[in-house]
This record gives C-alpha cells, sequence and structure tokens, in this order.
C-alpha cells in the first residue's frame, strides 16, 4: 500500500459514511429508525439487499475459487429467481398489510408468543455467529497480505460500522449500502479490465478465454448429480431456492431492507433486481477469478499464495523437491499455453490436439504439486484440510495491480464487509429490542424510550460482533463455517414460515414442537451424515412441516378455538 | 388469522401484471441457465 492507495482508500470509505449519515437526517422515531418510514425506493432497497448479502468473502473466496476449480460456483445462484418469485407472491404482500417490524412478529399474529420467540432466538443465535465471522474473514486474509494486525483491522471496521448504524439506523445502512455497492461494481470492472491489461500482448481476449476454458475454469453448468458435490446444477436449483427462500423470506438481516419500502411495489420490484442482477454478477466475479489464472500462465505463481505458510513449510526436507517439480510444471504449462494459443490461429488441428494434451498434463501437475505443498502445511503443524484459495486474488492485486487500483479493491473489500456487517447488527437489534425487549421486557413505554433502547442494542451488537471477531480465530477454518451457520438454522425458520403461510390449521404449539424437530434433524443429519451443506434447509423444512401437521392431527381441536390469535404488540 | 389491512398493490411498471412479470423472470432464468450451459459446452 503506497501514500495514493492509502488516499483512495481513506477517502472512499468516508465518503461513504459521511452519504449515509447526511441521506439518515431526521431518524427520530422508532419507524423510521428501524423502518426508514417506509420510504425507501426500490433501487436503493434493491441495492442494499445485494450488498448486505455479499460479505468480502464472496469477493475474495469467489474469485480464489474459479482460479482454483472454475466457475460452477455460480450454480448456487440458480434458485435465487425461482426463491424470489416465491417471495414476492406470497411473503411480501402480507408482511406488509400486517405492518409488522420483523418477520417474527407476524408468526405471533399467526401462530403465539412462544413461536415468535423461539424463532427471533434461533435468528440471534444464527446472526450473532455469522457477525463476527463477517468482520473477521476478511481481517485474517488483510492480516495475511498486507501484514496488519488482525485486531486493527476488525476494530477499524467495527469502529466505522457501529459509528454510522447507531447514529443512522436503517436509512445509514441503506444509503451507505447504495454507494458501497457502487464502489464495489467499479473495483470490480477496474480488476477486470486491469488483468486484461497485463496479459502478454501476443495473447488477445479470445486466447484468454479459449486458455481458461481447455483449462476446465469456465465450467459454469455442470449436470452431474452428486449428494456430496455443493456445486451443480441440480444442487443450485434444488438446494439454492430452499436456501434463498429461508435468507429472503426468514431471515431478518434481508427481510428489513424490503420492509422499508414505500410500497409492495417497490419492495417487489427491488427483490426481482436481484432475481436478475445477481447471477450476472457472479459470473462476472467468478470471470475475473478466471482471467487470473490466465495471467498466471505467463508469470509464475508461488507454489502456495499465502507467504506465511510458505514459510512454515520452507525449512522442511520435501520442499525443495515441490519447488522444483512446480518451477519444472509451471514451466512446460507456459510454452504449452503459446503454443495452444499459436496453432489455433494458425488452424493446425494436429499441433492444436498435441499442445493441448501437453497444456492440460502440465496443469495437472501444478494442481498435484500445490496439493502436495497444502498437505506439507497441514503435517508441518498447519490448519487441517487448508487451502490457499482465499489468498489468490488479494495477493494477485497487491503484487500486479497499480497504485491507487489497489487502494480502490482493498476499499471494495472493507465495504464489502461494512455493508453486510452494518445490515447484520441493525437487523439483530431490531429482533432483541421489537421481538423480546418490547414485547417480553418493558411493554408500553413511549417510542424515544424504544427509540433509545434500539440505538443502545446496536451499539451492544455491533460491540458485540467485533469482540467475536477477536475471539473467532480460535474456532478453525471461518471460511466454511460462514457458508455452513446459515444452513443450520434456516431450514428450520423456513419450515415454521411454510407452514404459516400453507398450512392454516395448523396452530401454535404443533408449529413449536416442528420448530425444534427440525432444528434436531439438521443438527443430526450435519453431525451424522456426509451431504453438502446446501440440502440442510430442505431437510430441516421438511421435518418440520410434516411434526407440525402430524401434531395437528393427533391434538384434537377444542370446540370454536381457533389456531391463530391477534398479536398484542 | 392475522388481521390484514388494506395496502394499495400497485401494478408493476411494465408488463401489465405482476404475474406476467413473474413468468418473466423465469423465463429469463432458463435463457441464462441456456446461454452458460452453451458457454460451458463451447470452451469445454
Amino acid at each position: 500500500m503506497r501514500p495514493l492507495d492509502w488516499i483512495v482508500l481513506v477517502s472512499t470509505l468516508l465518503s461513504i459514511v459521511a452519504y449515509g449519515l447526511y441521506r439518515s437526517r431526521g431518524s427520530n422515531t422508532v419507524d423510521r429508525y428501524l423502518l426508514a418510514g417506509k420510504t425507501m425506493p426500490w433501487y436503493a432497497m434493491a441495492l442494499s439487499i445485494m450488498a448486505t448479502q455479499a460479505s468480502a468473502i464472496t469477493f475474495i473466496s469467489t474469485t480464489g475459487q474459479a482460479y482454483a476449480d472454475g466457475m460452477r460456483f455460480v450454480q448456487f445462484y440458480f434458485g435465487l429467481p425461482l426463491a424470489m418469485v416465491v417471495i414476492c407472491s406470497t411473503v411480501v404482500p402480507v408482511f406488509h398489510r400486517t405492518k409488522v417490524y420483523t418477520a417474527y412478529e407476524y408468526l405471533e399474529q399467526r401462530f403465539d408468543s412462544k413461536t415468535r420467540a423461539l424463532a427471533s432466538l434461533i435468528f440471534l443465535c444464527q446472526r450473532g455467529l455469522s457477525a463476527g465471522m463477517t468482520i473477521y474473514a476478511p481481517a485474517i486474509v488483510l492480516s495475511a497480505i498486507l501484514g496488519w494486525p488482525e485486531r486493527l483491522t476488525t476494530s477499524m471496521m467495527g469502529a466505522i460500522v457501529i459509528t454510522y448504524t447507531v447514529l443512522g439506523g436503517i436509512k445509514a445502512v441503506t444509503w451507505s449500502d447504495v454507494q458501497q455497492m457502487c464502489v464495489i461494481f467499479l473495483g470490480l470492472v477496474i480488476a477486470l479490465v486491469t488483468v486484461f491489461v497485463l496479459l502478454p500482448s501476443t495473447v488477445s481476449f479470445g486466447d484468454a478465454v479459449y486458455l481458461a476454458g481447455v483449462a476446465g475454469r469456465l465450467n459454469a453448468v455442470t449436470t452431474t448429480f452428486n449428494w456430496t458435490d455443493r456445486f451443480n446444477i441440480w444442487s443450485g436449483l434444488f438446494g439454492g431456492t430452499f436456501l434463498f427462500l429461508s435468507y429472503f423470506g426468514c431471515d431478518q438481516s434481508q427481510v428489513q431492507r424490503y420492509l422499508t419500502g414505500r410500497s409492495i411495489a417497490q419492495s417487489r420490484l427491488s427483490l426481482l433486481f436481484n432475481a436478475v442482477a445477481k447471477i450476472p454478477m457472479q459470473f462476472f466475479i467468478l470471470f475475473i477469478g478466471a482471467m487470473v489464472f490466465v495471467f498466471y500462465l505467463f508469470v509464475q505463481p508461488p507454489v502456495l499464495f499465502q507467504d506465511s505458510e510458505v514459510s512454515r513449510i520452507q525449512g522442511r526436507a520435501e520442499f525443495p523437491a515441490i519447488q522444483q517439480r512446480y518451477n519444472q510444471a509451471f514451466s512446460r504449462r507456459r510454452e504449452a499455453a503459446l503454443a495452444l494459443v499459436q496453432s489455433r490461429r494458425s488452424g493446425d488441428g494436429q499441433a492444436e490436439t498435441a499442445s493441448r494434451e501437453s497444456y492440460r498434463a502440465a496443469e495437472a501437475e501444478i494442481a498435484a504439486t500445490r496439493e502436495r505443498a497444502a498437505r506439507l502445511v497441514e503435517s508441518a503443524g498447519g490448519e487441517k484440510g487448508y487451502t490457499d484459495t482465499n489468498y489468490i486474488f488479494l495477493s494477485f492485486v497487491t503484487r500486479y495491480l497499480p497504485v491507487g487500483i489497489v487502494g480502490l479493491v482493498i476499499a471494495v473489500i472493507f465495504a464489502a464487509t461494512m455493508s453486510a456487517s452494518s445490515g447484520e447488527i441493525n437487523s439483530l437489534a431490531t429482533v432483541t429490542v421489537v421481538d423480546l425487549y418490547r414485547r417480553f421486557m418493558k411493554r408500553g413505554a413511549s417510542d424515544h424510550h424504544y427509540l433509545l433502547a434500539s440505538r443502545w442494542s446496536t451499539l451492544f451488537w455491533g460491540v458485540y460482533a467485533v469482540g467475536f471477531a477477536g475471539f473467532a480465530g480460535r474456532l478453525g477454518s471461518l471460511i466454511v463455517a460462514v457458508n455452513k451457520v446459515g444452513s443450520l438454522f434456516y431450514g428450520t425458520l423456513l419450515g415454521c414460515f411454510v407452514v404459516a403461510f400453507v398450512f392454516r390449521r395448523v396452530g401454535g404449539t404443533a408449529a413449536f414442537i416442528g420448530m425444534i424437530a427440525g432444528e434436531a434433524a439438521i443438527l443430526a443429519t450435519a453431525r451424522f451424515m456426509d451431504i453438502s451443506w446446501l440440502w440442510y434447509s430442505p431437510i430441516g423444512c421438511a421435518v418440520v412441516v410434516l411434526t407440525a401437521l402430524a401434531v395437528t392431527s393427533l391434538t384434537p381441536a377444542a370446540p370454536g378455538s381457533t389456531p391463530a390469535r391477534r398479536s398484542e404488540v | 388469522m392475522p388481521e390484514l389491512r388494506e395496502v394499495p398493490d400497485e401494478a408493476p411498471p411494465f408488463l401489465g401484471t405482476w404475474r406476467r412479470v413473474y413468468i418473466g423472470v423465469l423465463i429469463y432464468l432458463v435463457l441464462i441457465i441456456t446461454v452458460f450451459y452453451l458457454f460451458t459446452r463451447a470452451y469445454r
């Protein structure tokens, strides 16, 4: 990081905070603080939803994943449009018409207070765990690449987020998200253009795409079904749909974004914008990773992208042989890539086939050598199942991108972290105050009292997130954990909402028992079965629905009783 | 059941009804998967 990078980074972050606070003027009632007085336009909500969903790890990890494994991660998002259509046609009108602050408030209107409390607690557990990881995950990468102390990075990001979230409420969060998404888009476009500029002059755009494809990095769709494979078209369409239904229908961090809309139509448009824009956006991010792979066909990358782990294994007896084998494989792959480009241009089919085989063989050799180095890290006391995927993109950025652009890309990482984190903190505070404090602890107080409680709650969750981020380093593989945590809880919440919307004869007690059974089923599946976490949500949802129906059918209805009751809040 | 209050449900700014918009989104999904599939095949 040079002075110009620092200027770009600091000025970008300051302008985001200042703009968010400026737009949040007048957030002096609970309704305005938590729901922006239901005045937000669809485009602001749309970008806020996108920003909240996209944490820094999305950009760091996704690009690295394309480098190492290709673009098949994009299939994870195929379920998103299906989920959005279902949510827009069912959930959005009901939430607007019942005038709720939170998704769980609706559950009391539909069932009873214990179901609302249980759903709120499940949300607080799940989001509370994620909140620390959202801040910590990019901090470990920035620490490894730039040498910044993890504590300093998490505290810096946490302080900025807490400031504008506590002071400005959801309006500040939403308008900051809008600006953060603009910075993210700009940073990504510039990163891709720069990758192309850095390619050898003899390699055209078409050549680069061709080389990535031959190496298997453009595998956007895989149709082979496998229970343990996280990313194929079937797990994306089926498991992805359930996960996004849960995320956008039952997770307050998302529901609160579209509840700020001034009408049902505005909320629907914000969700449908995401349904349409998210897949191309993820494709674009993955494509950057594939092009970084092509760049490294001509510039030798380190055997592992995390310097500290390379230092760990450099003294081991096996390392010189690994490094030598890696150097030789790289030279063979570079020559084969250049020969492949030449033969393709000359139209010599035989030469092209021979070069392609040689290129693929060298690529397989490099992958095998990198794998050996990763296992050496493991045996030298490193993390179990170690992979350097999350370090690839930032390593490339800091080594090869020009001055100024590095600052912008680091600003993208900060912006993504802040947008995801502010949404989480804001929603955690809302559920704490509306669903627990106002409902069960202090009823009938003044609006000013609840506004203050909301601000204090926001501050609490912000400090908690930063504090938990400091502890999160002891929890092992965070990147995997970030992906799994949501899946461990979403199925239960989704099942409860499915019961609420679809099965009108089911009452509160049956739904409550169903939720407990669903959560137990998910935890048992995660503990004892070897299947992708994308399947946890469908399993949990199914168990909740079936248990609630079974309990309902076994429980005789009292004469004249109705299963649902009105909320007292 | 929860008491539903009257909130106006405006028509979408394009395609006339929400039903048509939803069908449009689903057609878009089929198209984008097809394009990605062809993209994968073309560069495999």
